[in-house]
Formats: C-alpha cells, sequence, structure tokens
C-alpha cells in the first residue's frame, strides 16, 4: 500500500493492463503453463502474462500460475508491479515457469527515505538500500556486517570475533571527535538504542542507508553521522499462508592465523641468549663465564623446568644431549576450538487477505567462539499485522521479543584472564596443570589434576613469572562470565486518509531491553581467591518510547506534483542501572545470597527526551525536474533551556536530462544530475546533563558520605553541527542493463563536542565545549547491473568503492598529541605521529631510533641522526594513516537453471595498522619467561649481522617500544560471502507436499587476502590492536522450505 | 469519502497534535540523580565534611591506570627509584629504570594532573567555605584540611618537578592557584612555591583542630607533619624540629605491631593514612603492599636488595625478609622479599608515622648540634625496634649519616624515603647489589625531576616549548 501512496499512477498503470489481459480473445495454436515467482521463489498472484506484440493475456493466480494459449513461435512478455519485464520465446515446452527480480526501472522503484518513501528517480540526496535479496545471501549474526562492502562511504569495522559483536559503522568519515561518531539507527521507523545484534537477518527485508544532508536532514537532531533503516519483512496482500522453514548448520575457525610463535625449545635456548648476551654485553663478563652463568642461571630465571635434565641447555645454547621435554603447552589449542557450531534456523507464516496482511517469524541461532566456552544463543520473534480497516484507515502493528545469552570471558584487552592475550604471553614451558620440581602432576585429594595459577612456593615448577595467580584454562573452566539481553519492542500505526490528497498517520514506536551481566570469580583460584571469590551483576533497563505524527500531502496538477509532509516527534529514553558486587563464597555458589560480604551496590537513573518539528516540500515537474526542502527544529533535554533548540534543513534537486529532446544517445538510456546541501547536528555520546556543574556522590570515605565536584562545564554547549553538501550523478545504460552512481560529498563539522584541552594545572585536563572543526570529503561510486538476462541464465554483478578524507580543519590549540596521534589542523584525526625505527646498529645489535639533530643553541638543523636512547627519539609525522584511502565491494549474483551463486568481497587499503601484540612477542626476552614470535630466529647474534631485529637481552632496554618498527600497511580483501544454491524441481518437491526446496552451502569470511600477519586485519578506527579475538570463518550448509 | 469521515478525522488529527506537541516542558523533566548542587554543599558542615571526605578518597581511588592510582603511586613511584628495593618488570618498570620522565608519559601525566586535581578541589572547597554561612569555627576547621591539602600536594610536585629547593629557589618551578581557575598560569620560582606552601601550612595549623573525624582527615598533628617534611627540604632545621615535635603529640611506638603487615589506621605509630574497606578498595592497584606481598596472589614485584637487607640484625623486628622462592644464587635479583606490608583490599595505606617524627627531630637536632639529645631519640629508637641494639656514640656527620640509614631501614617502601632524601641533600642515587637495572645517579642529575607535561605546555599560554629545554 506504501507503494500506491507515494505513485498512485503505477497503481491504476497495471490495474489497466491487468483488465486488458483479461479482455484478450482466444486463438488457438498453442497452451503454455507455467508458474511464476519473485526472486525468492515465492510465487507472485497478479502477474501479467501478455503474447507479445498482441492484446493477448492473462494474470496469474493466487499460487502464481497461469494458462496462455499463444501463436507457436510467440514470445511471452511477463511483467509484475515493481518488478522488471521479462520476455521469453515459446518453445517446444508445454511449460513456461521463471521468476521476477525486483525492478530495477528507475521510475518505478521505491526507495526508504526518512519517514516514508519515495520513487528513485525523485531521490535528491544519497540513499544506498540493500535489498532481501542481497541480505539472504548473507550469514551475519549482527545485521549491521551486512551492509559491509554493499554501501560506498561506509567504513565498517567488526572489532574482534566474540560472537554477537556489533560491526562499528562510520558513514562519510569520521564526523565527530568526542560526541558519538555512530550513525542514527532506525528500526520500523522509530530510534533504535538496543543492541542491534538482538534483530535476526532473517526477518529484515531492507536496509537502507542515509547519507547526505537532504536525506537525513528530517532526523536532524541526530542525523549528522548518518543513517541506517532497518525495515523488517510483512506479509504480502492477496497471498496464501505460507509456511517457510529455514536451516542452515556450520562451522566455524578463525579467519586468520595466529601469530607463529617460538617453541618450549626455542624459547629456553632465546631466553639463554639474551642472558648471555646481558652478561657480556652489559656485566662484560668473559664468553665463557657468560655462557656458563646463563646455562645455570636459565631455570632459576624461567622458574620453571620443562626438561628432564638440571640445566637443560648447555654452554654453547643447545639442547643437552638425551634431554626429554616433559610438555609443551600450545596454549593456543588449549583456550581456542579447532572449529565452532553455527547453527541458525526459522519458522516464518506469512500471507494475506485482500485487506490484511500478516508476518510472523521465530528464529533460533546459536554461535560458538574462538574461544572455547564463548558462543551466542538467541531466540527472537517478530509478529506483524497490516489492515486497511476502512477505505478511510489503516492500522499496523509489529512486536519482537528476542532473548540472547552470551558466554563472553575478557577477549580483548590487558587484564591477566584476557584470553587471547594470554596465547601470546605464557610460553609454552608453562604447564595447565600443577608439577612437581621433578615434572610429575600433583594431584589434589580425589587424585584430579589440579590448574597450575603460578602462584606457589618452591624453588621450580611453582612461581611463574608471567600472569602469576591466573591460569587462562582455569578462568575459562572456573569463572563465569554471562550476559543475557531481553529485547521487547511494539511499534503501532494508525493511517486516515482524510482526502484523495491528504493523509494524516499517528504511530509509536515502544521498545525496551534489560541487559543482565553477571560475573563470578572463583573462589579458591584467581584474582577474587583472596576474598573468597566474587560475584557481580550488572542490570540495565533501557526503555525508550517515539510518538509521531505526520499530515502528508500529495497532489498534481497536471505535470506538476507536490508533495509536503508535517511531522511532529516526540521521544523519551529512559536508562536504569543496577550493579551489586558480593564476595565470600562456599565451592560452588555462585549467586548474591551466598555472598558472606556485600563488596558494593550502586544504581542510578538516566533519562532523556527529544521534541522535533519537522517539514518537508516536494515539488516535481513532469518527472524531469526535482525540488526538495526539509526543515526541523529538535529541542534536546541534554542542554541549557536556552539553548535547548536547534535548526536544521536541508534542500536538494535533481533533473534527469535524459528527459530532454535534446538528450540523444544510443547507450545512456537515464541520466540524473543531483545536488543537495544541509545543515545537521549531533548530541549524542556526550553524557545526559553535560552542561550542569555539579558534586557527584559516590566518593564515599568509610562511614562519611563523600562528594567530589565534576570537572568544569560549559553550560552553553550545544549541537555539534555539520554543514554537508552532495554533488552526483546516476547513469543507466543499456535499457537499464547497467546502473551507475557517483558522488562527491563534502562534511564540515563544526562546533564540534569537544573535549577543549585545558592546562592541566587548573586541575581539570579538559571542558566539554562546542570549538573545533573537521572536514570529510570523498567520493563514492557503484556500478552494477544485469550483464546477462536469459530464459535460464540471469546473472547480476556490482562493485562499488570510495575514496574517503578526513581533515582537522580547526583546533584551539596549535597541536595535541593523542597517544599514538598528533592532532593539527590541517592533519587527519588517524595520522600516526611515533618516533621512527632506524634499524639494529649491525656493531651492538641495539635499537635505534631517529632524532633531530640540535645545533648549538638546541634548535634543529632539519638534519636527522641515530639514537639508541628511545628517550632522546623524536616522533614524526609519516603520511600513515588509520583510516584507509580505498574502501569498497564486489558482489554478483548468477542464476543458471535451478542453481544459484552468489558471492561478496569488501576490500580496504592504504590504512595503517600498529600491532602491538606483534611488538610484544618481538621483546629482547627482558622480562622472564614470556612468550616470543617466529621472527626473533632473525636477530642479532655477532657483530656484522645485518638485521632489523635487535639483539636478545635481559638486560633493560626499549627495543620493542613504540616506533614505525612495528606500524604495517593494513591492506586486505575478504570475501565476505559465497553461496551457491540449488533449487529442487517442483514437480519433484510437490510430491512431498512442499511448494517449494533450495539447498545451499553458505560460506562467510572464507578468504581473505591481507597485507599483515597473525592478526585480523579489521582492529579499531584508530589502528589500534588489543588483543581481540579473531574474526570467524564458517562454512554452512542451509536448507529453505516452503509449504 | 464521507464528509463527516473528513471532519471526524481532521478533529482528530488536530486532538492529537494538541495533546502531544504543546508540552515542550516534557523537556525539563529530566533531572541529574546521581549528583548535588553546591548549595547542598556548603549549607552545612556535613556537606562541607562530604566533600573533605570525597577529596581524601581521590588519595586512593583508581586516577588512571596500576602505576597511577593515587598518592600511593606517587610514593611508590618514588620507591622503586632508590636503592634498597628492586622492582621486576611490571607496573613501576620504567620508574625503577628512571625512564619514565619525558613529557608526554604516564608518571610526568599523572603526578602533575592527579596532584593539580587535588590542589583545584582544595581551592573550590576553600572558596566555597568562605562565601557559605557556616560559623566561624567551621569555617577554619574545614579550611584548614584544605589549606593543608593545597600545601601538601604543592609540596609534593614541587618535589618532582624541578631541582630540590636549596639547589636553586630561583628556578621556575609551578604555577600558583589559590582559587578555582580555567586559565593556565606561568611558573612561578621554587622560592615562591615554598613560600605558599609555609604560608598555607602556617595558616591551617593556626585554625586548624586536634580532633578529626578519622585519621584519613587533617589535624593540626598531620600539618606539622607535612610541615616538618617540608622544612627538612628547605632546611629550616629549628622549623622542622619544632613541627616534628609537635607532631608527635598523641602518637607511641609499638614495636610489637611491626610485623602486623602495616594494614591499619589505628595503629598508635600512625599519623595519618588511607583506610581502606572491602567495598571502597583501590583494590589490586594499592601500592605498596600489592607488589610487595608475596604471600597472596597479586603482582609479586618488589625484591629487596640484598645488601640492604644485610643492613638489618638478626634481632630487628624489622628485618622480615625472606629467600621465599628458595633461590641459589644471591645475584638474583629476586632473592628476597619482604613481609612489610600485608596485602588486602582493605589494608589501610600509610602515609605518615610516629617514627618518621622522631627521625626528623634528631636530624634537625643533629644538623643544630644539639648531638647528644639527637642520639638520644635515634637510639630510643634504634632500641625500639631491636632490644639488642647499641648505642653507636656517632656524633657530628656521622651521627647524621646514622639518622638517614634508619630512616630508611623505619620507612622503606612507604613514602620513598631514599629518594626524598637523595634529592633534598643533593646527593646520588648509586645502585649496588643484585639490581636488575644498575645506574648512578649524580647529585641534581636529571633524572630527578620530570619534565613539564607537553599537554600543559600545549594548552597552557603561558608557558612555552623552551621550559623542558634544560630538563
Amino acid at each position: 500500500m506504501d507503494k500506491i501512496k507515494a505513485n498512485p499512477r503505477s497503481y491504476y498503470l497495471s490495474l489497466i493492463l491487468m483488465t486488458m489481459g483479461m479482455m484478450v480473445g482466444f486463438s488457438q495454436q498453442k497452451t503454455v503453463t507455467g508458474n511464476i515467482t519473485d526472486e525468492n521463489g515465492l510465487p507472485l498472484p497478479g502477474a501479467t502474462v501478455v503474447e507479445q506484440g498482441t492484446d493477448n493475456g492473462t494474470t496469474t493466480d493466487f499460487d502464481g500460475n497461469y494458462t496462455i494459449t499463444v501463436k507457436e513461435n510467440a514470445k511471452l512478455e511477463i511483467s509484475f508491479v515493481g518488478y522488471s519485464k521479462k520476455e521469453i520465446q515459446v518453445g517446444n515446452d508445454d511449460v513456461i515457469s521463471t521468476s521476477l527480480s525486483p525492478d530495477s526501472n528507475l521510475e518505478e522503484v521505491i526507495v526508504t527515505t526518512a519517514y516514508g518513501t519515495q520513487r528513485k528517480i525523485s531521490v535528491v540526496g544519497a540513499i544506498t538500500s540493500i535489498s532481501n535479496e542481497i541480505l539472504e545471501n548473507q550469514q551475519s549474526t549482527s545485521i549491521g556486517s551486512s551492509i559491509q562492502g554493499s554501501v560506498p562511504g561506509v567504513n565498517i569495522l567488526t572489532s574482534g570475533g566474540v560472537p554477537g559483536t556489533n560491526p562499528q559503522l562510520w558513514i562519510r568519515g569520521v564526523g565527530s571527535i568526542n560526541a558519538d561518531p555512530n550513525p542514527l539507527y532506525i528500526v520500523d521507523g522509530s530510534p533504535f538504542n538496543g543492541n542491534t545484534n538482538v534483530i535476526s537477518q532473517e526477518q529484515v527485508s531492507k536496509i537502507s542507508v542515509l547519507k547526505d544532508a537532504s536525506a537525513t536532514a528530517l532526523y536532524g537532531a541526530r542525523g549528522a553521522n548518518g543513517v541506517v533503516i532497518i525495515e523488517t519483512k510483512k506479509g504480502k496482500l492477496n497471498t496464501e499462508a505460507k509456511i517457510i522453514v529455514t536451516s542452515k548448520t556450520g562451522i566455524s575457525d578463525n579467519a586468520i592465523q595466529t601469530h607463529r610463535l617460538l617453541s618450549g625449545e626455542q624459547n629456553l635456548k632465546m631466553t639463554w641468549e639474551a642472558m648471555k648476551n646481558k652478561f657480556v654485553y652489559t656485566d662484560e663478563q668473559s664468553p665463557e663465564t657468560a655462557a656458563q652463568n646463563a646455562t645455570n642461571g636459565l631455570i632459576s630465571r624461567l622458574a620453571y623446568n620443562p626438561y628432564d635434565k638440571e640445566n637443560p641447555i648447555d654452554t654453547n645454547g643447545n639442547l643437552v644431549a638425551g634431554a626429554k621435554q616433559l610438555w609443551d603447552t600450545n596454549w593456543e589449542d588449549v583456550i581456542t576450538r579447532k572449529s565452532g557450531i553455527r547453527s541458525e534456523h526459522g519458522v516464518s507464516l506469512e500471507g494475506g487477505g485482500e485487506k490484511t496482511t500478516y508476518y510472523f517469524n521465530v528464529n533460533y541461532l546459536n554461535e560458538q567462539g574462538q574461544v572455547k566456552k564463548t558462543g551466542f544463543e538467541r531466540m527472537s520473534s517478530r509478529l506483524s499485522l497490516d489492515s486497511q480497516i476502512k477505505d478511510w484507515l489503516r492500522i499496523g502493528a509489529i512486536s519482537s521479543y528476542t532473548d540472547s545469552k552470551s558466554g563472553i570471558p575478557s577477549q580483548e584487552g590487558t587484564s591477566y584472564q584476557s584470553l587471547i592475550q594470554w596465547i601470546y604471553t605464557v610460553p609454552s614451558i608453562y604447564p595447565v596443570y600443577r608439577r612437581d620440581a621433578n615434572g610429575k602432576f600433583i594431584l589434589d585429594a580425589g587424585g584430579n589434576k589440579i590448574f597450575d595459577y603460578g602462584d606457589n612456593k618452591g624453588q621450580v615448577n611453582a612461581s611463574r613469572p608471567a600472569l602469576s595467580g591466573e591460569n587462562a584454562w582455569g578462568a575459562l573452566n572456573l569463572y563465569d562470565v554471562n550476559t543475557k539481553v531481553t529485547h521487547s519492542s511494539f511499534n503501532g500505526y494508525a493511517s486516515f486518509r482524510i482526502t484523495d490528497f491528504l493523509n494524516f498517520r499517528s504511530s509509536v514506536a515502544y521498545e525496551r531491553f534489560l541487559v543482565d551481566a553477571g560475573v563470578y570469580a572463583h573462589n579458591k583460584y584467581g584474582y577474587a581467591a583472596s576474598v573468597g571469590g566474587r560475584v557481580t551483576k550488572k542490570r540495565d533497563l533501557g526503555t525508550n518510547i517515539n510518538f509521531i505524527q505526520s499530515l502528508n500531502f500529495i497532489k498534481d496538477f497536471g505535470k506538476h506534483l507536490v508533495e509536503a509532509d508535517l511531522i511532529h516527534e516526540s521521544y523519551g529514553y529512559e536508562f536504569e542501572t543496577l550493579n551489586a558486587q558480593g564476595v565470600g563464597f562456599l565451592p560452588g555458589v555462585k549467586v548474591l545470597s551466598g555472598s558472606t560480604k556485600p563488596e558494593s551496590v550502586s544504581g542510578s537513573v538516566s533519562e532523556e527526551r527529544i521534541i522535533g518539528y519537522l517539514g518537508r516540500l516536494r515539488y516535481s515537474f513532469d518527472d524531469r525536474f526535482f525540488l526538495e526542502g526539509t526543515y526541523r527544529r529538535d529541542g534536546s533535554s541534554r542542554f541549557k533551556k536556552e539553548v535547548r533548540w536547534g535548526d536544521f534543513y536541508a534542500i536538494g534537486g535533481a533533473y534527469v536530462m535524459s528527459k530532454e529532446k535534446f538528450f540523444n544517445s544510443n547507450s545512456i538510456n537515464f541520466l540524473k544530475i543531483k545536488a543537495s546541501y544541509g545543515n545537521l547536528g549531533n548530541n549524542r555520546g556526550i553524557g545526559y546533563f553535560p552542561y550542569l556543574q555539579l558534586y557527584s556522590t559516590g566518593w564515599n570515605q568509610g562511614e562519611n558520605t563523600g562528594v567530589l565536584a565534576d570537572s568544569p562545564r560549559d553550560e552553553n554547549i550545544g549541537w555539534e553541527k555539520t554543514a554537508s553538501m552532495n554533488l552526483g550523478f546516476e547513469l543507466n545504460m543499456f535499457d537499464d542493463r547497467l546502473q551507475g552512481e557517483v558522488n562527491y560529498y563534502e562534511k564540515n563539522s563544526v562546533d564540534l563536542i569537544y573535549d577543549k584541552p585545558l592546562a592541566p594545572s587548573t586541575g581539570n585536563t579538559s571542558i566539554k565545549t562546542n570549538e573545533g572543526a573537521l572536514r570529510n570529503y570523498g567520493i563514492e561510486v557503484s556500478l552494477g547491473g544485469k550483464l546477462i538476462e536469459k530464459e535460464n541464465l540471469d546473472w547480476e554483478a556490482e562493485f562499488n568503492f570510495s575514496v574517503d578524507r578526513n581533515e582537522i580543519t580547526e583546533l584551539t590549540q596549535k597541536e595535541f598529541i593523542n597517544g599514538s596521534k598528533k592532532w593539527m589542523v590541517g592533519k587527519s584525526l588517524y595520522d600516526f605521529f611515533i618516533q621512527e625505527y632506524a634499524g639494529v646498529d649491525p656493531e651492538d645489535g641495539s635499537a635505534m631510533w631517529y632524532k633531530d639533530e640540535k645545533d648549538d643553541d638546541g634548535k634543529p638543523t632539519g638534519k636527522r641522526i641515530t639514537t639508541k636512547d628511545y628517550d632522546e627519539a623524536d616522533r614524526y609525522y609519516y603520511d600513515k594513516r588509520s583510516i584507509p584511502d580505498l574502501i569498497g565491494g564486489i558482489s554478483s549474483r548468477l542464476y543458471w537453471k535451478n542453481f544459484d551463486f552468489s558471492f561478496k568481497f569488501n576490500y580496504s587499503f592504504g590504512g595503517y595498522l600498529y600491532d602491538s601484540t606483534y611488538a610484544s612477542l618481538m621483546n629482547s626476552f627482558e622480562s622472564a619467561g614470556r612468550q616470543g614470535h617466529v621472527d626473533l630466529l632473525n636477530r642479532w647474534q655477532k657483530p656484522g649481522d645485518k638485521t632489523d631485529i635487535p639483539k636478545l637481552t635481559t638486560d633493560n632496554n626499549d627495543y620493542n617500544a613504540r616506533s614505525t618498527r612495528f606500524l604495517f600497511k593494513n591492506d586486505y580483501i575478504r570475501l565476505r560471502d559465497i553461496v551457491i544454491g540449488y533449487k529442487l524441481n517442483k514437480q519433484l518437491t510437490e510430491n512431498w507436499g512442499i511448494d517449494y526446496l533450495r539447498v545451499y552451502l553458505q560460506g562467510r569470511n572464507l578468504f581473505t587476502y591481507q597485507s599483515i600477519d597473525g592478526i585480523d586485519a579489521e582492529q579499531s578506527i584508530s589502528g589500534l590492536t588489543n588483543s581481540r579475538s579473531y574474526l570467524l570463518r564458517t562454512i554452512s550448509l542451509g536448507l529453505r522450505i516452503k509449504l | 469519502m464521507k464528509k463527516s469521515i473528513l471532519i471526524s478525522n481532521t478533529l482528530l488529527f488536530f486532538l492529537l497534535i494538541l495533546t502531544n506537541s504543546c508540552n515542550e516542558e516534557i523537556l525539563d523533566e529530566p533531572k541529574p540523580t546521581s549528583s548535588v548542587t553546591g548549595e547542598v554543599v556548603y549549607n552545612s558542615r556535613e556537606g562541607v565534611d562530604a566533600y573533605l571526605s570525597g577529596i581524601l578518597r581521590r588519595f586512593r581511588r583508581q586516577f588512571e591506570r596500576t602505576d597511577a592510582g593515587g598518592l600511593y603511586s606517587i610514593y611508590f613511584a618514588r620507591t622503586v627509584k632508590g636503592n634498597d628495593l628492586i622492582q621486576k618488570p611490571t607496573w613501576f618498570l620504567y620508574d625503577y629504570a628512571h625512564q619514565n620522565r619525558s613529557a608526554t608519559y604516564r608518571r610526568v601525566n599523572f603526578t602533575w594532573n592527579y596532584c593539580f586535581n587535588l590542589i583545584s578541589n582544595a581551592n573550590t572547597l576553600i572558596k566555597g567555605v568562605n562565601e557559605s554561612d557556616l560559623s566561624e569555627k567551621d569555617k577554619n576547621e574545614t579550611s584548614a584540611q584544605a589549606l593543608a591539602l593545597r600545601a601538601f600536594y604543592y609540596f609534593q610536585l614541587a618535589m618532582e618537578f624541578q631541582h630540590t629547593y636549596n639547589h636553586d629557589s630561583s628556578l621556575p618551578s609551578l604555577p600558583i592557584y589559590t582559587e578555582p581557575a580555567s586559565g593556565g598560569k606561568p611558573l612561578s620560582t621554587l622560592k615562591e612555591v615554598y613560600e605558599l606552601i609555609v604560608e598555607d601550612l602556617t595558616k591551617a595549623r593556626d585554625i586548624s583542630s586536634d580532633s578529626r573525624i578519622d585519621k584519613s582527615f587533617i589535624n593540626k598533628s598531620v600539618i606539622n607533619g607535612i610541615l616538618a617534611r617540608v622544612y627538612l627540604v628547605m632546611g629550616n632545621w629549628s622549623g622542622a624540629e619544632t613541627a616534628a615535635k609537635a607532631a608527635q603529640e598523641g602518637y607511641s611506638l609499638s614495636p610489637s605491631t611491626y610485623k602486623n603487615g602495616f594494614d591499619d589506621l589505628s595503629n598508635s605509630e600512625w599519623l595519618w593514612g588511607m583506610p581502606q574497606f572491602s567495598d571502597q578498595t583501590a583494590y589490586y592497584w594499592s601500592a605498596p603492599s600489592t607488589f610487595t606481598d608475596h604471600n597472596v596472589g597479586s603482582y609479586k614485584g618488589t625484591f629487596v636488595n640484598s645488601e640492604f637487607v644485610k643492613m638489618f640484625s638478626k634481632t630487628d623486628v624489622r628485618n622480615q625478609f625472606k629467600n621465599i622462592y628458595g633461590l641459589k644464587d644471591e645475584d638474583d635479583y629476586r632473592y628476597y622479599v619482604t613481609d612489610k606490608f600485608k596485602f588486602k583490599f582493605d589494608s589501610d595505606i600509610v602515609i605518615m608515622r610516629l617514627p618518621e617524627m622522631l627521625l626528623i627531630e634528631a636530624e634537625a637536632k643533629a644538623r643544630q648540634g644539639k648531638d647528644v639529645e639527637s642520639a638520644k631519640i635515634l637510639f630510643d629508637l634504634q632500641k625500639n625496634r631491636d632490644p639488642e641494639a647499641k648505642a653507636s656514640g656517632n656524633s657530628g656527620n656521622q651521627l647524621i649519616e646514622e639518622i638517614l640509614v634508619e630512616r630508611r631501614k623505619e620507612l622503606y617502601a612507604e613514602m620513598g624515603v631514599e629518594w626524598f632524601d637523595a634529592k633534598r641533600l643533593q646527593r646520588g642515587i648509586k645502585r649496588t647489589g643484585n639490581h636488575r637495572v644498575m645506574l648512578e645517579l649524580t647529585p641534581n642529575d636529571k633524572r630527578f625531576i620530570l619534565k613539564i607535561p607537553q599537554k600543559e605546555i600545549d594548552a597552557n599560554k603561558n608557558i612555552d616549548e623552551s621550559v623542558n629545554a634544560n630538563r
């Protein structure tokens, strides 16, 4: 019905066609029957089948079946509103069945826009949609990752392979520094606050990404960083009830090989060498004495002896003859799965009568993570109803309920129990289970092995130097880390047709989610052992409610079409937290009631409100000229009353040049140029009361209540504003076979919500205020189309790319060092500014860095010289950024008879990554008992050695300190999805009572080419690693059945 | 369409608009729930005490990272810079190696930001109290604590960010703020900074009370203790003697508790400390105990120089050193650990103890030639710690040296005594024994001072790049 509202003419056109079809008489030659389906193999009732060049035609019935009698050698034209027409030559076969794909004819395609839909031809801004067809060929646990590689100008990163991780999206660059740079998510028309991983991909019919000002201005307050609109599935009118069952099961492992690590023997030998080097080069011992001391001191240094000889390494640095290795722990095998299972099953019921449609789906997903015991389990359901109750009243409702549970022990960061870090920190010379001084297992009273926490007393095999007091496998077994999320939503609307040209619609959306996170730390082992175990419970309850009232006007006056919308929106959000923590538990007791001592309890309530008044006016002439203006006035409770209201607007226009008489091209059949400009805002990610200067509670000292002054506030803090410009053209060639679009954009974000640095001596390091400016600009190109379109063969392909640039245009001070970056006007937020590695001095094996040569007055001469003192090394810009120069995707779909085959690649080029995991693995054995990388085999060993890897030494050194030594180019191309499917013949399946059956093999992340080794290319926008788990590579076998 | 429907729909539309839209007051509804206004703070003594509690809590809150958590981190960084203790490569390893002083490093930023943050809170409190309607008594008792806090943290900063006072008091030291400010000020000289410190402390001493809520709060005795430390640095021996003496009132030595683990604020030797509770703790950040205690699960990061261990007699109650890992090689830096500090989440952390005041008094007396009185104070303490102790009979410089050694033996790992003395007396630090990182600091070595943070230079119009040229 939405389509009809937006484009009444196409509706009438098809009505006329249908009527014409029924009036055709007979002229008996050959009778053809068949079944017409949509792109998913579902029947298309009411499709028109016409004998070409005649008035002879018919329409399909409820099951998509038709019968027509035509001349021999006739051509059939099969069409349906919203789908592209197909021509099929009648041959010897009496049965001609085919499927239609959604129409790519611009004049008829409907796109989703802010608060509504519109015909693609009239779009003046930059909107990219991802259809159900493309979504279904993907295997995403979190819906955001479905966008990757499909929409130019959207940079997506999935940081870590924890199942259910939501990817981060940056639409058209990074437009905010301290405010939330993520896009706004709209699900079925209202802002979504929950975790997007609660939405099952199976229930999504379309994702639209709104990129420029004219597309997003109606979201004014929150639209500056783009908008992602997710629409869920609905039933279709006049279709029989049908049940669709989907099921797929697959196995997964790491998409990328982990870093290659030293064996236990290598680790021992290198530690020996590092000790010897220290004795020789630092303590100036003779090589013989040094070697002897290293041999004697080795086991004492490592504190563990994985061999059966007292001093397993001899004075030549070799393994003593006959030494037997007692253990060589492969921590990766201990901690991670060889293969995880992913299974997903769904059941849908959908259909519709003349006035009412319905859709119901239940989907179950269970995905295991890379790390053992981790996983994500989700059950989600959705019910959607729509009914034309009266000819002037239409109502609809969607309700959803999702339960998810994830086991997520820390797989990121530097805490002792962070599991990936463990693999890269603890070498294989340390055992999983306790061993005595002779290497024999120590057993408990019950005869079981005991986890070795490495904090026992004893000369050998007792106290581990690294991460002592923890054991990763013990932590996985003895700690419980779980998060349960319950999410429910309800959307309802009523739409009143006041006159033919005036419609009023009122809608409400209610969303509530509960995040229940619990951690149990063991009472006897690990970080809470000293307090008898700890249970931490956090419950966050979020509720938001959104009301939209809109009045829509649409009327044509001859060739002039005018559309106008007046909208009022009000939005309220409440977020309530409750945390409780207790210690002192009996063995096996993991609930707070068992705590002997409560440690802490806290809770808070935060609220937010937004009121918006919106207006939109569209005018078009003859489907040639389009003009659109939007305006939104927003009030946000996050700002002081006086500065609370912000005005946002956008204007845009488009001109379909190909409709002009003078336009005369054989190849180009459609050409549209478009431009838009607008002003948007952002108020997210800044806290709820950024303007109030208060004293925070919670600073109690013993029994005395304590408060502390908040950092200074700017009471006049207001909207962050982005002026956004888009210029582009759309081009169709060869009868719409090929479609292309090019957009240039420029976004100038001013009055950034910015933590303006203060002189820290004032007691505070920053104040949140509106200052500074950023510019993002780039070009987006997409090209695609139907390369082959034949009776039994369809081939579609697209590619897209974008080149995006980020530039700081205003700062409150000359420059600002922010970790590994330095912010300066003219540079991007992501330009690395670190020490430059100058290699290894072949004489003594020391690492060197560059520094500025200084003259006698201490002024730089402009020349660079090397230094062996890291402290003296200067930092430099290298024109290397963590953000890529070029991102994009390539995808293709091929249908041949009953087979289908599709794939999608996404790629990213030109970014840089600082691999701190690799840096720590390239340590010089300065710290006792650390894991090392096999690259260390190429270290400097004797004077004259030419290598980039410095000598090993246990002496204090900075060899692996932050420098360009560990800064790597980060290019990658990844086969995101690949599917091969086969649809069984209907004649066959009908015998089993099945209308449709397709089996398919689906792969995700099956292949990745990347320029860096040992770590996933997708890390973080700032190009820094953090011991993250790896993205999963999954291959699944799936089944789709329609009853 | 029927006209009646048209009319009813239009009416409905306006009704909905009216009920929903003209309600902009809903934007005023959200209110902060976990904060209070300044009015609540300064309207009553309880409010101001709550603010003082909050400031004192920050002494031991987790400010930044494990080695940059609170006052305890500043003291422990000083501790590992000396010769007596050895830090394994864990937190504080760069302080141990004297490599944590560049303008962008965490030690530099933390010490600067943290101390100035507390100074700013003290200034805010002083201003708020002065402008309040509290009684004169309440104003005095609360602002005395805030003045002492301001002086205490200026003193920490002055020690870290420039050479010692007696080296050259005309050197640029710190920006001085005596009220809340948003713009950065230029560096004042060491002389000016110490003038402020002494002025604040003497004023605070005059208006302060003897009583206090608990031993984490500041009373007259604590103020005298801080003043004694300050005078020691300035070389004002008579002032140090008087202040140290005054600070001792009400405390007594308790050798039997020395081995109890230094975790109890109520100990009669403690003047001032940071209390911890199972629900209010710095957890694994609580230096020194989180590093020095090898008996419980924690970092187990700190070892004791074997040469330092040899300075303790067998009968000395403070001889708590063990070869806990049963190592054979005494040159291994992990040979000795100390049981001085017991690590628990609720272990209190010491800031100031009576023996320090006794030794300040003894040193100040010796420096003024009162050797006999000085030697008596020293020997009383030695005898208290070691029943077998024999008086050395030292006088003059030898007596002073003996006192300095006694300070190390008594106070090691508490407030960085070795670094503090080396710095104020313009001596170097020479590492000996089984250290992991050997080094030698000459007197007034640059490594005794931290550079001015780059972030300060970048954001403060009154301080430019040249400030670090010779640091």
